[in-house]
């Protein structure tokens, strides 16, 4: 009821006195002395009593604002018009793909800040690879050119088409040969464009190449089978894997991909249904997927060939000359089981080699043949088409510049002039050239030594497609309108071939539904929606091998024994800088090697018996020559499981023009490559010599043996069988625990996780995810040095050795060892642990650290002064400190220190300044966001609603998060696993991230002998 | 002041036939009086230039951040805590001798408590400046109090013993700071009534208005007793708290329940080695030898030995427990201690302050004034050591080892630790310059009755067992500030 009570102020009021009806009419009662005051009798007016207290409050209002420092001043754009789709906050995804594989990138007020994988990629397309997760900073690098560039001026697009238009019709009349060199294209619009091009410029050729080269295998497919593919690999239909210095969870080929397919067989829903798939891995240097092999066994690059031999005859029960290694009487040993459980596992076995030898590749098919491999787990017909590089077309280019017949050549997606054998002579053959453009979207080593730097673009400003298998392909859209005056390269081609359609989009959507679509049934917008489709798959033929090995055996071994004198190097790719086409990229420069935690430089690995029969130590410098006369200075790192008398050196570093992140960081292994047989070798004979220098690689772990500590446990899948709870140390009956903690209600969700470390691979593509999504500085090698990474998740890597049938991890066992090429390794993600009994939140001084209702360990950085106490006190060591404003400072120039790189930030999660700490949120941003929608839906969180940036960039699913008080969820399922331990749970921290133990289908090596 | 004669069986606490109370105040008050001596700018100079240094190493630490320190993700603390608690340390045996002394009436503590206190001040403000300039953001370092505030009223942890602490730390540091001006208060008021102009002046507004009759006497002794009484259980407190710091926490080779003890002793060793360094220096430049006695030397030396080998019985018991608990991240911590890659930090520290104290069960040791400062220097190199060892060694190889760390200092580092010496001495040196470095007016009470004269004054009176003289003759032998022949004939 509404009131009609009326009070009066007084009796003026109520009588309505004309005085106070006319000063009613005023806002104040008396008349204010602004005049007397802003006159100019100034400070002699008098100022009634009544004023004072204004006065006073003015004046002090006064004083304070202009005590107030002029606040930093933060230019906003607000939307004038605002586009429809954007509302500030809110993050929008489109679908595109990175190398061939399918991603959402997600956007935030029209910037692209992270990479997500789509969930419409397919089955074994649920992760992506730590390439993919930190090429969002690519596209932010400031080293990038910011205009076309012609005769190294800066310039406008119209003059460099005048100039390469008028060229290149110079060249058509001259009726010299016009080169496209590219790495392997996938892409089928791309490839259309070539193709016109070509059409308008008769006398083009397109010259695949990759720096990291398949041809061995697309050449022996051709060979064996009349089929000049790489083909599709099945390791999910793979009981049995045998893999010959093959990386394929890592580098070989397509390792998210196949990480996945190979997880199927061994992760914990494998191993709840009882199956687990059995890994061999005969190889010189350690790789991440042999640190993955339930049996590993070193041989030397020079023995692999009769390795083969070896396995082939221990199959067909032929008898190739050569099948035996007289030197490495394990190796045979292991050879002769692989061989008798192929047998066995006929249909469901794969046999994989790392080698880019033809001949060896034909022995591969062999085998693979005789175990039936074709048709279940390798399939020739629905091949991956990512590799297409042809290593004899690209040395043929070579002769041609070289004798003058070439009038342009056009660089896309290639850097010959770093990532090729011999450097020296193509830049030779090049500078022959009369017309050099490069699509370079900076002023790298090949672009530098063109006259036209057509800038290209970023994947994520363009347009295209990709098409990673036959009948299954993927769009790239942009995301953002192009930053710099660029251009993408397909655009330049159309405008140069005077195409009909000179709008790229244009012409991938053309190419679309004229090509690809109405095979499909789709539309355009729903593939702009779904990001891509597939054909079905046709069925996969089984094939046989029929040829003879007579002239194969013998060429095998005879390339394995050239290597054998001096030390046998192997050149391979590191799992984060691959080809060195991301050198710049400073979250994969400091994402630590999965097996060696080097970062930020490359060595030379070697083992650690030979190494000290050398009488080198680790971080000694050490001069590496090559038979072609190369060499270079490079630190040695001590690599455990490295086979003795060989090396190992990654490609991708000792970039001199990339940018300010990678320019001279270790040095390049290219020119170790040689070329023989048709094809590029990744394996060569070097001598190493002492140089007296020692250089320190920073590492981000420097103790590689667990010490025999509960933190890591094990158990073999024989004793898993019997019984799941194997290894855990779980009794029977429970021990009595007690507690003098109060005990917190937790009534809404309860945010756990679980890691499975049979089947986390160790890759790091995590690590990246975190970065990226969390804002995690990159501090650069010295600091690293200094261990001061500030990653929030780390995935701790332990060696530790077989002798007899114990399992030796103790650093002053190890010390005594004679032996230490039976390693056995295990990768253990480690991030903050959500203690529900947190030592770090009880000693924190300010209360900057305490404990949610949900589960969660929550950092206040506002509130942190920075005593670092939390840190010490932390038993699992994963907190970070700032130790210095990293993202605003001149020593870090490497990662944020500009505007325009920080771009990249996630504006969901602070930018932590000096002097505080942080450490693993639980991506608390995401739980705040899931928990939103499903309030704006109005329904309950549904398990699987929040996805951890780590768990949703893993392929292996090895990390599982969720809510722990809803028993359906997967998290809490898993959490009741038989194999569910805790680290530390002695000290009672009541860890929230539950871990389960490592299984090994093993028979140890020494079993073995 | 007593009207009887105390023991002849006691020691002089003050030597010298003619020590008046006129020529106590002049000898004392010499070096407040007078222009300093060579000895004393030589000190001052090379103190001021660590203090120098401290200031720029504390400043490029503000300025760049704390990681221009030597820390890393796994030693979080190294020298700035090492520091902290080396010097809170040294702070205790000031307030050992001012307040549990007094209590226990040992007189010959009035002789070397103004000193003491002196020097528990400035190492607290040593200790203080640590606790500042280890923080991430130190101009937030205030939040650490519970002060009333505007930020949604946040409040402190006081579960953290890094509250505990401040609370320790800043009781400490006043009540120690009361204390000591309290006991100044008659001594500033003789220099008041001796000095002219300016300076009488500024003493005047210091002393408080002393007027030295009956009854400001019976409240200086009210005051000085129930300031003591508050002290004492300081003298406990301060350091149980600040080894809670590591007592509480969770990390290996720092979650022990003996560190309370064993703190307290090793302050209390530590501080009487940092009294002995200081002393035995300012006695001979201030020419104090007949106050500051071969006694007091002595005595101080035999808590030395007893504090010495409690820590030496708490290192050995750590040991001990660490097998016996089973529990083998503890094993691993002690036995990476000795044998790990800071062995070297750890033989240092049983070297220096378990084995070398043992020397002073040897009279001769004990009695030579260069072997003992030698010692009390050793002494606190051990103690120094003997924290980083704690800090340090525990941190670097924890739980994981994964995470396993070495720490290397940096120039800063080092700086700010050499440069905190260098404001110690800076402090203490302008404090004998301003201040009676021996409480005036206390030495004066015992002149009467446990100087030299008195006891000779007795001897001469005759009424004494003979043994008894010849005993205390003997005794007077290691009196470096006694005329050996004036005891020839008796």
């Amino acid at each position: 009821m509404e009131s009609n009570k009326k009070y009066w102020k007084g009796l003026e009021e109520f009588n309505k006195t004309s005085d106070f009806v006319e000063s009613n009419k005023n806002e104040f009662a008396e008349p204010l002395p602004i005049e007397d005051v802003l006159n100019e009798a100034g400070l002699s007016t008098v100022t009634p009593r009544r004023d004072f207290l204004k006065a006073l409050g003015f004046g002090l209002g006064a004083v304070s604002l202009a005590a107030c420092q002029p606040a930093p001043i933060h230019k906003s754009v607000p939307y004038l018009i605002k586009p429809e789709e954007v509302i500030p906050g809110v993050p929008n995804y489109y679908v595109s793909s990175f190398k061939g594989q399918s991603i959402l990138v997600k956007t935030r007020e029209g910037r692209p800040i992270k990479i997500e994988p789509n969930p419409n990629a397919g089955e074994f397309n649920n992760g992506t690879d730590a390439i993919a997760q930190a090429s969002v900073l690519d596209l932010y690098d400031v080293s990038k050119l910011k205009t076309p560039v012609l005769k190294n001026d800066e310039t406008t697009w119209s003059k460099v088409d005048a100039f390469v238009s008028s060229e290149l019709a110079k060249a058509k009349a001259s009726g010299k040969k016009i080169r496209i060199v590219s790495s392997s294209v996938y892409s089928p619009s791309t490839l259309a464009v070539v193709a016109d091009f070509i059409a308008a410029y008769p006398t083009t050729k397109h010259v695949q190449y990759d720096a990291v080269s398949y041809t061995g295998i697309i050449k022996a497919n051709e060979n064996s089978f009349g089929k000049a593919v790489i083909p599709k690999y099945n390791f999910n239909r793979a009981d049995l894997i045998v893999s010959f210095g093959a990386d394929f969870l890592g580098t070989w080929i397509s390792g998210e991909e196949f990480t996945s397919q190979y997880m199927t067989n061994r992760n914990h829903k494998s191993l709840a249904k009882g199956k687990m798939s059995r890994h061999f891995q005969f190889e010189a240097g350690m790789s991440m997927t042999g640190t993955n092999a339930d049996t590993r066994v070193p041989i030397k690059l020079s023995e692999q060939g009769a390795a083969l031999i070896t396995l082939y005859n221990a199959i067909t029960g032929a008898n190739l000359a050569g099948g035996a290694l007289p030197n490495n009487v394990i190796a045979e040993k292991a050879l002769k089981l692989a061989g008798k459980e192929l047998l066995q596992q006929k249909g469901k076995a794969l046999v994989v080699c790392g080698s880019n030898d033809v001949s060896t590749q034909i022995l591969v098919n062999a085998i693979n043949s005789a175990i039936g491999s074709y048709g279940t787990t390798i399939d020739l017909d629905n091949p991956i088409k990512r590799y297409a590089g042809n290593d004899a077309e690209f040395a043929e280019l070579q002769n041609e510049m070289n004798r003058g017949e070439v009038a342009a050549v056009l660089f896309l997606d290639a850097n010959p002039a770093y990532d090729v054998a011999n450097a020296k002579a193509f830049t030779d053959g090049l500078s022959k050239v009369p017309l050099k453009i490069s699509f370079s979207d900076r002023k790298d080593e090949t672009s530098t030594l063109c006259d036209v730097i057509a800038t290209g673009q970023n994947y994520l400003e363009s347009w295209g497609d990709a098409s990673a298998y036959e009948g299954s392909y993927s769009i790239v859209q942009p995301t953002i309108n192009p930053i710099f005056d660029s251009r993408q390269a397909e655009q330049s081609l159309l405008i140069w071939s005077n195409a009909p359609v000179k709008e790229y989009f244009q012409y991938v959507r053309n190419n679309w539904e004229k090509n690809i679509l109405p095979s499909i049934g789709k539309t355009w917008n729903e593939l702009l929606q779904t990001g891509v489709f597939s054909a079905p798959a046709k069925p996969a033929g089984t094939y046989t091998f029929s040829l003879s090995l007579a002239a194969v055996a013998p060429s095998v071994l005879s390339a394995g024994k050239a290597l054998a004198k001096d030390v046998e190097l192997q050149v391979y790719e590191s799992a984060a800088m691959r080809d060195g086409k991301h050198a710049n990229n400073a979250f994969l420069q400091e994402l630590p090697d999965p097996v060696s935690k080097v970062t930020w430089d490359n060595y030379v690995a070697l083992a650690p018996k030979f190494a000290e029969e050398k009488g080198i130590a680790e971080f000694d410098l050490v001069e590496v020559k090559g038979s072609n006369g190369y060499s270079i200075i490079l630190p040695v790192l001590i690599q455990p499981g490295q086979a003795r008398g060989t090396a190992s050196i990654a490609l991708g570093y000792g970039r001199t023009k990339v940018g300010k992140a990678g320019d001279n960081v270790g040095k390049n292994a290219f020119p170790f490559l040689s070329f023989s047989n048709g094809t590029l070798q990744y394996a060569t004979t070097v001598t190493i010599s002492k140089t007296g220098g020692t250089y320190e690689l920073a590492q981000t772990q420097t103790h590689h043996s667990f010490e025999g500590r509960d933190i890591i446990r094990e158990a073999s899948f024989t004793a898993f069988k019997k019984n799941p709870a194997a290894g855990t140390g779980k009794k029977e009956e429970g021990h009595k625990s007690y507690d003098l903690w109060d005990k917190y209600e937790k009534p809404g969700n309860d945010w756990v996780m679980a890691i499975d470390l049979n089947a986390c691979t160790g890759c790091g593509s995590c690590i990246v995810a975190c970065n990226v999504e969390n804002n995690i500085p990159v501090v650069g090698r010295d600091e690293v040095r200094r261990r001061r990474e500030m990653h929030w998740l780390r995935i701790d890597r332990y060696y530790s050795y077989e002798e007899g049938d114990k399992s030796i991890s103790e650093e002053k066992e190890i010390a005594h060892m004679e032996n230490l090429d039976n390693v056995t390794v295990v990768h253990q993600p480690m991030l903050c642990q959500h203690c529900d009994h947190a030592p770090c939140e009880t000693v924190c001084p300010v209360l900057a650290t305490t404990h949610s209702s949900d589960g969660l360990n929550m950092m206040a950085y506002n509130r942190c002064v920075g005593t670092r106490y939390c840190a010490n006190n932390c038993p699992y060591k994963v907190r970070r400190f700032n130790w210095f404003n990293y993202w605003n400072d001149s020593r870090f120039d490497n990662y944020l220190n500009n505007e325009f790189t920080q771009l990249v930030l996630n504006p969901d999660v602070t930018a932590r300044s000096r002097g505080v700490m942080e450490k693993c949120s639980m991506c608390i941003q995401r739980i705040q966001a899931g928990k939103l929608q499903a309030k704006i839906e109005k329904r309950p969180l549904k398990d699987g609603d929040i996805k951890m940036a780590c768990q949703q960039a893993c392929s292996a699913n090895a990390i599982i998060f969720g809510d722990a008080n809803d028993p359906e969820s997967e998290v809490s399922k898993a959490l009741r696993s038989e194999r569910i331990y805790y680290v530390l749970e002695e000290v009672n921290t009541k860890p929230g991230i539950g871990y389960m133990t490592k299984i090994r289908n093993t028979d140890s090596l020494t079993t073995i002998a | 002041m007593s009207g009887h004669n105390e023991s002849i069986l006691r020691e002089p606490l003050i030597t010298g036939r003619d020590i008046t109370y006129a020529k106590i105040t002049s000898d004392i008050l010499e070096p407040v009086e007078n222009k300093p001596n060579r000895a004393w700018w030589i000190g001052f100079i090379a103190a001021l230039c660590g203090a120098t240094l401290w200031l720029v190493a504390v400043s490029y630490t503000f300025w760049n951040g704390i990681g221009s320190w030597g820390l890393n993700k796994t030693v979080g603390w190294a020298w700035d805590i090492t520091g902290f608690v080396w010097w809170v340390g040294i702070g205790h045996a000031g307030t050992l001798i001012s307040a549990v002394l007094l209590l226990f009436r040992q007189n010959w503590r009035n002789s070397i408590n103004r000193s003491a206190e002196a020097m528990t001040i400035f190492a607290v403000i040593c200790a203080a400046t640590y606790v500042v300039s280890h923080m991430g953001r130190p101009w937030l370092a205030y939040w650490v109090l519970p002060l009333p505030n505007q930020f949604g009223s946040l409040w402190v942890n006081f579960n953290s013993p890094l509250v505990w602490d401040m609370f320790a730390i800043s009781t400490y540091f006043s009540v120690s700071l009361l204390f000591w001006y309290t006991g100044l208060l008659p001594d500033i008021a003789t220099i008041r009534d001796r000095a002219v102009g300016l300076r009488r002046k500024i003493y005047t507004i210091f002393s408080f208005g002393w007027n030295g009759n009956v009854k400001t006497w019976q409240r200086f002794e009210t005051v000085s007793l129930i300031l003591a009484g508050i002290s004492t259980p300081l003298v406990l407190s301060v350091h149980t708290i600040v080894s809670m710091d590591f007592a509480t926490s969770v990390i290996p080779g720092w979650h022990t329940t003996i560190f309370p003890p064993y703190f307290v002793a090793g302050a209390i060793f530590s501080g009487f080695a940092m009294v002995l360094t200081l002393l035995l220096v300012a006695r001979k430049v201030l020419g104090l030898e007949n106050y500051i006695t071969m006694f007091h030397i002595e005595s101080m030396n035999k808590i030395i030995i007893l504090t010495g080998s409690i820590v030496g019985v708490a290192y050995i018991t750590e040991f001990f427990i660490a097998w016996y608990s089973g529990s083998e991240y503890e094993a691993y911590a002690f036995v990476n201690r000795s044998t790990g890659p800071y062995w070297w930090a750890y033989w240092m520290m049983m070297t220096c302050n378990v084995i070398s104290p043992q020397l002073l069960w040897f009279k001769k040791i004990r009695l030579s004034i260069p072997a003992t400062w030698i010692l009390s220097i050793v002494v606190n190199i051990g103690m120094w050591f003997e924290r980083f060892v704690i800090i340090v060694t525990s941190l670097h190889r924890d739980y994981l080892p994964s995470s396993w760390a070495m720490f290397y200092p940096t120039w800063v580092d080092v700086s700010v630790f050499v440069g905190s010496i260098g404001v110690f001495f800076t402090l203490f040196l302008l404090f004998l310059r301003v201040l009676p470095s021996i409480a005036i007016a206390e030495v004066k009470i015992i002149l009467k009755s446990s100087s030299e004269q008195a006891k000779l004054k007795q001897i001469k009176e005759g009424h004494l067992d003979k043994t008894y003289v010849k005993e205390y003759v003997e005794s007077l032998e290691k009196f470096d500030s006694v005329k050996q022949e004036d005891y020839a004939k008796i």
